[in-house]
């Protein structure tokens, strides 16, 4: 029944799509009622622990069961994918809008599967069935070539990070001879430490750490919905997710916690000095993205899975709308240049919205994701207090950037700036994931907070007056600091050092002279190479072939051609002398005849008989020699 | 059954020659009627065959007496990798005989030489006896050369020329080979069951090794193996689509089967070996065929360099089945990977083929450069080619991720450097392939190609079914696994 779970969604893309119809209230209502579908089927599944198996062969077995963990994403997916959705139906160009919700749907079964997923085949197949999905999602506007183009960089990039599955499946099957989670105990010593490293490299790569986060700014040339939905719940939350799930089995590695650690810390910092920087509306939130799941990354690295899926799931509340509010500004100012926007009072209603989640991206108390971030600033604080300090300086970045998203795209410009509102759809969508980042200030109730933990059977980390303190601080220091940018920077990173900054330090271009291009080049030599060289080998022998058989001709001129002439001398000499003998038998012949006549003529007085035999006979024998003759001349 | 599964499309192939002058139409229905005879009698023969742990290897044997005095007989039977690529090859001749060709006016000739194609690959790899299995593997060389050369555009008859004195050196590699193996084992036998059951040569080392080699590189020509492979792409390219669809799908298959049945199983200690330098030489081919085929402008030249990608996972899969380390399951796990590898890419490829056909009957021309923006005028086109080509590139949920997942998974146990370095072909190939599909069907349209036609009824429905089997293979291949892997178990716990 679990499997349910995958296959609604995905049965439902592809009837939607053989359907055919294009209406916007048609294609919004199936995708929604899907969406409502699966978070009923999600919470049956947890309540029940469902699980399934779908024996391929005897040593490919696909196991899905669900953990406490899993079955908060499990029912995270479906619940924001449901106003994505929703909105996607609405505010989504129309031609291909029957195709772009069918993908969508495809996309939320893929990433239950890997959410569900009990072995490593059957986490792979839904982790790469995710990545195809992206690319179709972001290469959805095709007319325009550089959409495909992104959607190819975005691919091949955690395309790269999925060899890191490939390569823990293989040494998980080489420790265990199995590839399923319950067995990874089993696993010790090189081949775990492979399953680690490739599991993490894999994380990495689809939740944009560097080094790969230049990938999802490429992924911004998908539509809105898109966006919001690969940032909040599906594709990039994969990674974080992913090393939540298995965090008991990879930190047994000595070098894990550390690893995952830096990465994080690197990607959350780093990442907000860019989004500080961004110009684009999106590339800002997408930046945010890496640096918020940079942080998720410093929780499980800290040893606390738990913190880092309730970050998640905060996360994902807080980032949908933002992403929503944004694709409803940009089409209102066809473009994303956030100093062309402040659309506060054109479009009030997506303003106040996007400012309560802009709040919880700043992490304001008392917000859930305020709450969020403190728990992993006191889970990094129990590795070392600078851990805790540069989690806390992460958050005071991304206030900064809140800041200025929101005043930018939403603040009052003079004159006021018209446009037309919003649908009423998009409104809603907007406005309930709004609602449920309120709702996730209940996280703050320590009675709520620990009835939470019983249910996932996790601990929360212990918080610290000082911290919280630090962290409102910090908070209020880049609320105001963005707000200043605003005031008197609205053009920053539009040019010179921040615009570097803004593109990830330069990072894509770095990639591009030292990947890319050599991989490229290097192709088109090998494919010369492959012409020139390779088929040398052969071409040379088939020349020595050719050149030997020319010879042999030669030869073959030579003396066959020699014998036949000489037949034929030896021929015309028989001829010639036969001719001549033949001439004297000739002429001798009837010489001879008309002597033998005249002598027979002389006879013939005497001889009456017997001189006709004597005359045939001599007849048969000229003739003889005449064919003979003529034979051998001819 | 078996026997009449070859000789049907013989006789049909004689029949079409001798047939008064009918129309195109008939002569291709026909041929489509005998092409579907082979297909049906391996259905039956797979719903009967028995994958049972007590079960014999080869089943439906036929023996029919030829030359007793050297031990040669018309032997034919089956096991579950020759079923397999059977029943596969049986299904894309089918496919590629119904789809629309251009056959210049001699329809009965071209007909004539498909049916006779399919009925010596077909007899390739059901033989049980190596002299019948050679005289199958040398004839299916006429077939293409005459398929290529008459029927094939541009530089057709050099580029069938060269397949044919190419794979023929090959051939008689293996001829040589094959009568070192029959002469080794004591009296003279060609029967294959026999041979598997003696290992002849076993402990003798130049000997085997030379024999060995001579497989390995009359094989490897035909697979093709770096750096073998510099007659497949001039073959492919001036190759009918439907041609190419079989000399991709199907010939190319008969050099890693081969690899299977002969050395593999009859000289499993010299093939033990000698696996580690046959897995290198198939990485090499893994990687040099991904990026030769990223270098490559031309849409077929690109296509056909995959296929030397996609053997070389193939090729990698046996080598490490056959080293005689590390555990049976992986062992096995790689050998069944690279049967099932054969089975989807002869699908895929096979499909991605005929796709070609496509652009070249509509507009002569091969370079990717030419084209663009055709998901506006041919959007089935672009769907089959996006599923073939992800079904190419190894996405999960079709059948080329099956494969080369076991293949990945078996061979770390036993070269995990190889099966390491092997993966970074699986990443090359998901670039060249999004950037052909790119090129091919996103992005402005060129105003010339308002006209290009979209797939037809029968070019649907023909590529509907190629990739229909590939979703299926994919999502659920469990009847396949079984089959294959009831013959890779014996042949793994043999050694």
């Amino acid at each position: 029944m679990l499997w349910m779970l995958v296959l609604l969604p995905m049965l439902a893309g592809a009837a939607l799509f053989a359907a055919g119809s294009e209406r916007r209230a048609w294609l919004a209502l199936v995708a929604g009622a899907t969406m409502a579908a699966m978070v009923l089927l999600a919470t049956f599944a947890a309540a029940g622990s469902w699980h399934g198996e779908l024996l391929w062969s005897p040593m490919l077995v696909l196991h899905v069961a669900l953990t406490p963990l899993s079955a908060a994403v499990a029912l995270l997916v479906p619940a924001v994918a449901l106003p994505v959705l929703a909105y996607a139906a609405f505010h989504e160009e129309r031609p291909g809008l029957r195709r772009l919700l069918a993908l969508l749907l495809l996309f939320v079964g893929a990433m239950e599967l890997l959410v569900i997923a009990a072995d490593l085949l059957t986490l792979l197949i839904g982790w790469e069935l995710v990545g195809a999905c992206s690319w179709a999602l972001i290469a959805h506007q095709w007319r325009d070539a550089s959409r495909p183009a992104s959607g190819l960089y975005a691919s091949v990039m955690t395309r790269l990070g999925d060899l890191g599955m490939f390569l823990a499946a293989m040494a998980a099957f080489a420790g265990s001879g199995s590839f399923a989670y319950a067995d990874l105990a089993q696993l010790h010593g090189l081949p775990l430490a492979l399953l680690t490293f490739g599991l993490l490299l894999s994380a990495a790569s689809k939740s944009g750490q560097l080094p790969f986060s230049p990938w999802l700014f490429r992924a911004m040339a998908g539509p809105t919905s898109v966006s919001a939905l690969l940032h909040a719940a599906t594709m990039v939350a994969a990674g974080a997710y992913l090393l939540a799930r298995l965090q008991p089995e990879l930190s047994r590695v000595a070098w894990f916690a550390p690893a995952t650690i830096a990465i994080g810390l690197t990607t959350a910092l780093a990442g907000g000095v860019v989004a500080i920087v961004q110009s684009h509306a999106k590339k800002l939130l997408a930046a945010s993205t890496s640096a918020h799941f940079g942080l998720m990354f410093i929780a499980v690295g800290a040893g606390y899975p738990a913190v880092a899926v309730a970050h998640l799931v905060a996360h994902a509340c807080f980032k949908a709308p933002l992403f929503l509010a944004a694709g409803i500004a940009g089409q209102r100012i066809d473009g994303y240049t956030l100093a062309r926007m402040r659309l506060g009072h054109a479009l009030p209603w997506v303003a106040t919205m996007s400012g309560v989640a802009a709040l919880a991206l700043a992490g304001v108390p008392p917000l859930g994701a305020a709450w969020t971030k403190e728990a992993i600033a006191a889970a990094g604080g129990q590795i070392s207090p600078w851990l805790a300090a540069a989690v806390l300086l992460a958050g005071g970045l991304s206030a900064v950037y809140a800041a200025r998203f929101q005043g930018l795209a939403f603040g009052f410009g003079d004159p006021p700036v018209q446009a037309e509102p919003p649908h009423r759809i998009e409104r809603m969508a907007i406005g309930l994931l709004a609602l449920v980042t309120l709702v996730l200030s209940l996280l703050w109730l320590p009675r709520i907070r620990a009835a939470l933990g019983e249910l996932l059977g996790v601990v929360w980390p212990a918080s610290d007056a000082l911290a919280l303190a630090a962290s409102l601080l910090l908070a209020a220091l880049g609320l105001a600091t963005g707000y200043l940018l605003v005031r008197r920077h609205p053009m920053l990173g539009q040019a010179g050092a921040p615009a570097a900054v803004a593109d990830w330090w330069g990072l894509p271009t770095l990639l591009r002279m030292s990947v890319s291009m050599p991989v490229l080049l290097l192709a088109s030599a090998a494919a010369r190479a492959d012409d020139a060289l390779i088929d040398a080998a052969p071409r040379a022998v088939a020349w020595l072939g050719r050149r030997t058989a020319t010879r042999i001709a030669r030869d073959d001129d030579a003396v066959v051609d020699r014998g036949v002439r000489a037949t034929e001398t030896f021929t015309t000499a028989l001829a010639v002398f036969g001719r001549r003998l033949g001439e004297r038998i000739a002429d001798g012949l009837p010489e001879g005849a008309a002597a033998l006549v005249s002598l027979g003529g002389l006879d013939a007085r005497r001889l009456q008989t017997g001189l006709s035999q004597h005359y045939v006979a001599m007849l048969a024998i000229g003739g003889a020699l005449l064919t003979v003759i003529l034979l051998l001349g001819s | 059954m078996l026997t009449l599964a070859i000789l049907v499309p013989l006789l049909g192939a004689f029949a079409l020659l001798f047939l008064p002058n009918a129309c195109e139409q008939t002569t291709r229905r026909i041929a489509i009627g005998v092409a579907a005879v082979p297909l049906v009698l391996l259905l039956i023969v797979w719903a009967r065959f028995d994958t049972g742990a007590g079960a014999a290897a080869f089943q439906q044997v036929a023996t029919v007496p030829w030359i007793p005095s050297l031990g040669v007989a018309w032997r034919v039977g089956v096991d579950g990798i020759a079923l397999a690529i059977s029943a596969m090859s049986a299904v894309l001749f089918l496919a590629a005989i119904a789809w629309p060709a251009e056959t210049k006016q001699r329809a009965r000739a071209y007909y004539a030489w498909f049916l006779f194609l399919e009925a010596v690959s077909l007899g390739v790899f059901m033989a049980l006896d190596l002299l019948l299995f050679y005289v199958f593997f040398d004839l299916s060389l006429v077939g293409m050369y005459f398929l290529i050369g008459r029927w094939g555009h541009d530089d057709a008859p050099r580029a069938a020329l060269k397949f044919f004195v190419y794979t023929f050196a090959g051939s008689l590699a293996i001829l040589l080979a094959i009568l070192g193996l029959s002469l080794g084992s004591g009296s003279l036998t060609f029967d294959m069951r026999e041979l598997i059951a003696r290992q002849p040569l076993a402990g003798m080392d130049v000997r085997s090794a030379l024999v060995l080699l001579g497989f390995v590189f009359g094989f490897g020509i035909k697979t093709p193996l770096f750096p073998l492979h510099t007659w497949l792409p001039p073959a492919h390219v001036n190759a009918p689509g439907p041609v190419s669809a079989i000399l991709a799908g199907v010939l190319l298959k008969m050099g890693v089967y081969g690899l299977i049945r002969i050395p593999f199983s009859m000289m499993s200690a010299t093939f033990a070996r000698y696996a580690l330098p046959l897995g290198i030489l198939a990485v090499i081919s893994i990687l040099w065929g991904s990026l030769v085929a990223l270098g490559q402008q031309d849409l077929k030249r690109r296509i056909a360099y995959t296929s030397v990608n996609h053997m070389g996972y193939a090729v990698l899969g046996v080598a490490a089945a056959g080293a005689m380390v590390a555990s049976e399951s992986g062992r096995q796990l790689a050998l069944t990977g690279a049967v099932v590898e054969m089975v989807a890419h002869g699908l895929t490829t096979g499909a991605l083929f005929l796709i070609t056909a496509v652009f070249w009957q509509r507009a002569r021309e091969y370079d990717m450069q030419a084209y663009g923006g055709l998901a506006q005028v041919a959007p089935r086109l672009t769907a089959a080619a996006t599923v073939a080509a992800f079904a190419s590139l190894g996405l999960p949920g079709l059948a080329g991720f099956v494969a080369e997942f076991q293949i990945f998974a078996g061979t770390f146990a036993t070269y995990p450097w190889l099966a390491g370095i092997g993966l970074l072909g699986i990443l090359i190939t998901a670039a060249l392939f999004l950037q052909l599909l790119q090129r091919l069907f996103f992005g402005e349209m060129q105003s010339r190609r308002a006209s290009f036609a979209d797939l037809c009824m029968r070019e649907t429905l023909l590529l509907g079914v190629l990739l229909l089997l590939v979703v299926a293979i994919g999502v659920y291949p469990h009847a396949l696994l079984a089959v294959i892997d009831s013959a890779s178990a014996t042949l793994v716990r043999s050694r």
